[in-house]
């Protein structure tokens, strides 16, 4: 099995057959090609992206349907070609793809962008940022306070 | 502003030509032709590209418990990610 030295998690293991591919790379990293979704059972719903290429490179992300429940993915022809879902011309989330949005901290507040989740095909594990088109989700999707405090 | 036909061309400065090649319903196809330094991408790239520089400054294992409270946990995304196994691959223990 191989690993992978990471700076945020130390070495991890995981399966040749885990590995998620963009084969364009992502927006701002086009030579990033090959990561692994990492879960911790209490970071939960939380999804980790771990690049195998930088071991200091780690994108926080969270299923889109945790943030918005309604969340509705439209792909462009381009985007579901480079996943592999030419011939899929609505993919469902949990069914087909896993669509994952990217949270940036800020000191403002941590927000997602739910305008170009990153959407894995689950057969293949072949993916792309998927930026939709027409589409009236924001890049910077603010995750609000909790209503109470947590116990 | 300025008004344009299909098949219509307007000129910026003498190296970039834009050429509206077909409209739609909703939809308009643009022709670009432009020296090979300026970069041509769509808005929406550029906003991609600057989260994703973003996000990339974020620290997974400090940042997360902040995050996590501000998360619906809805038991059927849960239910979903249990049953597709990609992350089947636990990280090991921090310390």
């Amino acid at each position: 099995m191989p690993s992978f030295d990471t700076k945020n998690f130390g070495p991890i293991a995981f399966e040749t057959g885990d590995t998620i591919e963009f084969p364009r790379g992502l927006p701002g990293f086009e030579e990033r090609r090959r990561f692994v979704a990492i879960r911790q059972e209490r970071a939960r719903p939380l999804v980790f992206l771990q690049s195998l290429e930088d071991a200091g490179l780690c994108f926080i992300t969270a299923p889109v349907l945790s943030v918005d429940p309604r969340f509705h993915l439209k792909m462009s022809k381009e985007d579901r070609e480079a996943a592999g879902l030419g011939a899929v011309r609505r993919p469902r989330i949990g069914k087909d793809v896993w669509a994952l949005g990217v949270i940036a901290v800020r000191e403002t507040g941590p927000t997602v962008n739910l305008l170009a989740p990153l959407v894995i095909n689950l057969r293949s594990l072949r993916a792309v940022q998927a930026v939709m088109p027409d589409s009236s989700y924001s890049h910077r999707h603010a995750l609000p306070e909790p209503a109470e405090a947590v116990c | 502003m300025m008004s344009r036909r299909a098949g219509e061309t307007i000129l910026i400065g003498d190296r970039i030509e834009i050429v509206i090649a077909h409209i739609g319903r909703s939809r308009v196809k643009v022709g670009i032709r432009a020296p090979r330094d300026t970069p041509v991408i769509a808005r929406e790239l550029k906003l991609v590209r600057e989260e994703n520089r973003a996000a990339a400054g974020a620290r997974p294992v400090a940042d997360w418990g902040r995050l996590l409270a501000r998360l619906e946990s809805s038991p059927q995304v849960s239910a979903t990610l249990s049953d597709k196994g990609i992350a089947r691959q636990e990280a090991a223990p921090e310390n």
